[in-house]
This record gives C-alpha cells, structure tokens and sequence, in this order.
C-alpha cells in the first residue's frame, strides 16, 4: 500500500503531510489558496487567503468560514470522483468575486486556488453597460432625428429618459412668448404636453440650463425645493433624486430636462449622470434640427404666400382668370408671375400682367417679387407702358448677372359692352385671342427683353374683346412642354391655337382651365418648366345669355 | 421623357487669333449656361489679341430662357474685351427667341455686316412672325 494511505489522522501530520505532497511553495503564491480534508475541514491557508478570509484559521469548518457556493462545490469534488468541473467555479467572497480551481491532493484532500477576478469582473460589467448605453443612445439618435416636428421630437426625448434614464422626466422647452411648452413622461405612463406660464427660477439650475448658453452641467438639486408643477402627475412617491441637466442646441437653446427618481429607488450614480448628459446632447441636437426646420418651414410659407399667384375674379365687367404651375410639383413658387391691379373704379383701366423670368426655383421667386412690387409701383403711369417698362428695366439693371424677365401688360376697361385692351409685349411670346367664333388671332405687339439691356423698345397694340371673346397671356412653359405620343415633342403654338379654337365663348376660368389640362395631359409625367395662364374675357351679358343661351356660360354682368 | 439619347452640352474652344470659335453643342439651359459664360470668361482674358469671338450654334439643340441670359452675359464680357460677337450657324428656335425678345440686334449690333450673310444661308425657319 502507499504511505499516504497508512499516514496518521491527526490533523498536525496531515498539515505536515499536505506540505509534503503539494510542496511549500503555494504557501507563498500570491492568490489566496485553501487546503481543505474531504471532510469540509480547512487544513491550511496561505497569507493571500488569509487577508482574503481574515477569520479563517486552520481547523475551521469550511462552510463556517467560506461562502455557501464553495463549501458546496467542495463537498461535492470531495465526496464525488474527484473531478475538477470543466469551467472554473465562480463566486463572491466578501466583496470580491473569485475564480476557484481545485486541484486534488494527498489523502482526499483538495487545494483551491482562488483567483480573483474582480477587475475583470467589473470592466466586462462597464463593457456591458456602456454597450447598452450606447445601444440607447443609437437608439435615442436614430427615433429623435426621424421626426422633424418639434412637439413630437419633445415627446419622443421625454418618454425615451423616462425609459432609461429616471423614473420620470419632464422636458422644458425655451418659452414661447411667456409660456414654457412642458412635456411630461412618466414611466410607462402617458406623454403629457401642455403649455404654462411657470417660474423657472423655482427649479434651481433650470434658468441657467434654459438659457443654452454658457453650457451649464447637469447638477443636482434638491427634491424638497421641487415645485408641483416639475413632478408629473401620477408620480407616486416622494421624489428621492432630482437632476436639471440642459439640452444643448446648436448654438441655440433647445430646452433643460428635469429627471426624477422616488426615493425609493438608487439615486444616481455618477456614471449615469454622464450617460444623461449624453442623452442630452442627443436629444438637444434633434430638436434644435426639429426648431430650425420649422422656423425654416414657416420662413419659406411666408414668403411663398406674398409669391403665390393672386386668385382672378371678376373686376370691372370683365373675367380674369389664372393658373399657375410652377415646374417641380412640390414647389409652389417659381420664375413666372401674374397679377392683376383692378383700376380704382370701372372708367379706369385693369392692369394685367403676366410674365417669366430667367431661372428657376427661388432665385427666380425672388426676381418675379421684385418686378411684381415694382409694377405695382408704378401703376400710376400704367397709361403709358413705354414709360412702365422703361422703369422697370431701369430698376432691374445690374451689373453682376443678365437674368431678364419676359412680360405681357394688358391694360382693360370696359367700355359699351366690349373690353378694351391695350397690349404691350416685351420680349414675351405674343397674346392669343380667341373670338366668341372660334377664330384665333395674334396680337402682333413686340418688345425687349426687361433686365438686361440698357435700352428697351416696344409697341403697344390696342385691339378690344367682343362679348364671348377672350385673350389668352401665357408663358413659354406651355408651348414648350415636351410630351406628346413621342414622349419629346414640344407642345407648340399651333396645337395652343387648336385648342384655343375650341374654346371660342368660353367664360376665362373655361379656357384657363382647358389649356392646362390639354398641356398637363401632354406632358404626362414629363419634365417641365413653370407654367403660367391668364385669360381675359369679356362675359355675355345676363340678357343675352338667356336669349343666346346655347352654351349656358354667360354670366350676369356686374 | 425622351426616346433619343440627349445630345450631351460640350463647349468646345479654338482659338485661332484674331479669333476665338466657340462650338456649342446640346442644350443650353439652366443647366449648363454657365459652363459657356466661364469658357469664354477664360479665354477671353487670357490674352488680348482677340477681335471676334464666334459662337457656332451647329449642334445647338435648344437654349431656355437662362441660355439666353448667359449670352446676354457673354456678350458683355466680350464688349468690355473690345471684340466683336457673332452668332454663328443659329437654328431656328435661336433665331426665333432673339427676335422674339428683341435682343438679336443688340448681341450683334456691331458685326451687322457679317450676320446678315450668315442669315440668309444658314437659317431656314427664322422669324417670330
């Protein structure tokens, strides 16, 4: 048999007999290690489980001294085959977690090597949090930035801090006139946004935050000092912890959130108040994009509005009728313009005019806002259209660019049932007129281009409108729609007269309406430029649209 | 839209003094007008033994408004250079647009002498009226 088998019990021979067998030097290795008998008895200790288990002596129970978690391990290696567990057991022992390797020694014994592993333990844990913090944050960029509408991005921002980073938030946008927008978010409660007049000098650190500028850092306040209105409604409990942290914009102030937790629940750590600020910046960022998008929405209708072509009606005994499609569907604005200026009263002349300007888009806007607040101006000289347009082209002469502008002027009145009109083109593709026959004319008045050169000429033709006749202006957009059953085929002159021939009694919103369809349906989706229509009829009269009443279009005179 | 390839915008320059031929090919629009105006910005201060500049409109296949306004702006550029433009080769809708805007005489009212031989052989469908 084997000495070992033969040694005495007594514990002193079995020390001397672990020293033996498993050698001294583990008494000096630096991880605590623990020899334990099969019988749960702790034999020996080095100075590294000593510090680690300072009340353990040899002799202890091990389950007296160690954890639960590894007196049962170690009951179940000692009393079982003796087999190390294939992945090294893990546990805590006063604060540390430890890594435990058995290793089976002389006499049943079993010597643990205690690794610890708390460092390891701890850094996975920041690993972990900080993955899922940025998963939240990724999150929190991705749904705050899809929406570009100020109130929902508030919403959104409230809600998702409520989730995941207090148990209630309230968002505090800058003040609107002198009401501040709140959005409340409870946890796994109901958004609620209202607007209130609120005193913000009662949230310590919330003017400052506010104000977006200087950057001010989250700060802790006191939750005794939280006035009612910065606690949600259905926030049960009383408030333990309370952070004011500000979102900041882009250079402009878009807000401070208050977060809340009951006292119930762990009061922030210093981690999650860095992960607040983060989320702050985030949410900061979309709002202001969701502030300077709607500030930039609202500046463009604005301006649109005083751009967007006027509505026609009839003025003076005479039918005015408009339409207007700007080149890129979603654009409402562009480089052709219409107005009419009523005269003062039915023996003074309507100005009518229609025009196009080089370019496109905006820039072009502009330009037709330009000539049309000129033109109106100049209304006054409205008699004399040499004399208008010899202004206007002043007016718009500039030494940078060449962009010009194309127009009609039509100055109407009525006078014995029929509509006089003075017709001057410059530059501009020559107005139609089409009789209460059907008969087509061109009215032959020829002019320059307004804008560009230094001296402008034109003529001016005076012809007048029957009753049932009218006169078409338009832009170049509608003979130049390419389209047709060869896809590029300009809409041409001739096919405007056809369809214009067709149109011969119509009251102007008719004909107005007609030449665009026929011009939409030939462009089909084709690309196209801005589109302009303005049409000027002289109305039957109410009595003789009863006698002559067979196209049921005459309207009562006024 | 189109079921024949548009033909591609290229400006093409050759300068052979006393003068500089400028061959304009597509179409001249909002697109590409300014193309046209830097290339004859560029050579036409590159060096000054310059007296024509000839715009070719051979291979032009259409101009918009804002193609007429970069020659508007060319012709100012070539005024101020003290040379003389000619607008070579018009097709049709060119012609039509300069008369129907009045500005023809203008971008060539100092080389009368040459348009008027040139018109008459090279445009067929010219005129508004």
């Amino acid at each position: 048999m084997p000495p070992l088998v033969t040694a005495s019990r007594s514990s002193s021979t079995r020390a001397r007999s672990a020293d033996d067998t498993v050698g001294s030097s583990w008494a000096d290795a630096p991880c605590p290690v623990l020899v334990v008998d099969r019988y749960g008895t702790l034999v020996q200790l080095n100075d590294a489980a000593r510090l680690l288990l300072p009340e353990a002596v040899s002799g202890n129970r091990l389950h007296e001294t160690a954890p639960s978690w590894l007196s049962d391990a170690h009951r179940k290696i000692a009393g079982g085959p003796g087999e190390a567990p294939a992945t090294p057991l893990s546990g805590s022992i006063n604060e540390r977690i430890v890594l435990a390797h058995p290793t089976a020694a002389a006499g049943g014994d079993v010597v643990w090597w205690l690794v610890d592993d708390t460092d390891r333990h701890v850094a996975e844990e920041a690993v972990r949090s900080a993955q899922t913090r940025s998963q939240i944050l990724t999150e929190a960029s991705s749904t705050l930035l899809s929406t570009l509408n100020v109130p929902r991005c508030m919403e959104v921002a409230a809600s998702m801090a409520a989730q995941h980073l207090a148990e209630a938030a309230v968002l505090v946008a800058p003040a609107q006139g002198r009401r501040h927008p709140l959005t409340y978010a409870p946890r796994g409660g109901p958004v609620v946004q209202v607007s209130r007049q609120i005193d913000t000098h009662s949230v310590p650190g919330l003017p400052e935050a506010l104000q977006g500028f200087p950057p001010v850092p989250a700060r802790w306040i006191d939750p005794s000092v939280l006035p009612d209105w910065a606690i949600p409604e259905g926030f049960t409990g009383p408030v333990g912890s309370v952070i004011v942290t500000p979102l900041p914009g882009h250079g402009v102030p878009a807000g401070a959130l208050i977060l809340l937790r009951s006292s119930t629940e762990q009061a922030f750590t210093e981690g999650e108040e860095v992960f607040a600020r983060l989320f702050a910046a985030r949410a900061g960022a979309a709002l202001s994009a969701a502030r300077l998008y709607t500030e930039q929405a609202t500046i463009t209708a604005t301006l649109m509005n005083e751009l967007l072509p006027p509505p026609l009606q009839r003025v003076h005994g005479v039918q005015y009728a408009g339409s207007y499609r700007a080149a890129k569907d979603h654009e409402r604005v562009g480089g052709d313009f219409y107005d009419v200026h009523p005269g003062s009263d039915p023996s003074r002349e309507t100005l009518v005019v229609l025009g196009d300007v080089a370019g496109k888009g905006l820039d072009a806007a502009v330009l037709t806002g330009k000539i049309r607040n000129t033109l109106h101006a100049l209304l006054p000289l409205a008699d004399d259209h040499q004399r208008v347009l010899d202004l206007l082209n002043g007016a718009l002469l500039n030494s940078r660019h060449t962009r010009f502008a194309t127009l009609v002027l039509a100055s109407v009145r009525r006078r014995a049932g029929r509509a006089q009109l003075r017709l001057t083109s410059a530059g501009h593709l020559p107005p139609l007129i089409v009789r209460a026959d059907g008969r087509v004319e061109e009215v032959p008045s020829r002019g320059t281009l307004i804008g560009a050169l230094p001296i402008v000429t034109a003529h001016t033709v005076e012809t007048a409108l029957d009753q049932g006749d009218t006169c078409l202006l338009y832009t170049d957009g509608i003979t130049e729609a390419r389209g047709g059953p060869l896809g590029d085929e300009l809409f041409g002159e001739q096919r405007l007269r056809r369809v214009l021939a067709e149109c011969g009694g119509l009251p102007a919103e008719a004909v107005v309406e007609r030449v665009q369809m026929v011009a939409a349906q030939w462009l089909g989706t084709g690309r196209h430029d801005d589109m302009a229509v303005v049409a000027i009829s002289a109305p039957r009269t109410g009595g003789l649209s009863v006698v002559d009443g067979r196209r049921g279009t005459g309207r009562k005179d006024g | 839209m189109t079921n024949l390839p548009p033909t591609p915008f290229t400006v093409t320059t050759d300068r052979e003094p006393p003068t500089l031929t400028v061959r304009v090919a597509g179409e001249l629009d909002y697109d590409t007008c300014g193309e046209l105006v830097d290339a004859v910005v560029r050579e036409l201060y590159d060096a000054a033994e310059l007296r024509d500049v000839r715009l070719d409109f051979h291979e032009l296949a259409w101009i918009d408004s804002s193609g007429l306004s970069a020659l508007l702006m060319v012709h100012r550029h070539t005024s101020a250079a003290d040379t003389i433009l000619h607008l070579d080769h018009r097709p049709g809708f060119l012609d039509r647009m300069l008369r129907l805007t009045n500005v023809l005489e203008h971008l060539t009212a100092t080389a009368d002498h040459d348009e008027a031989d040139e018109r008459n052989g090279d445009v067929t469908e010219a005129g508004a009226t």
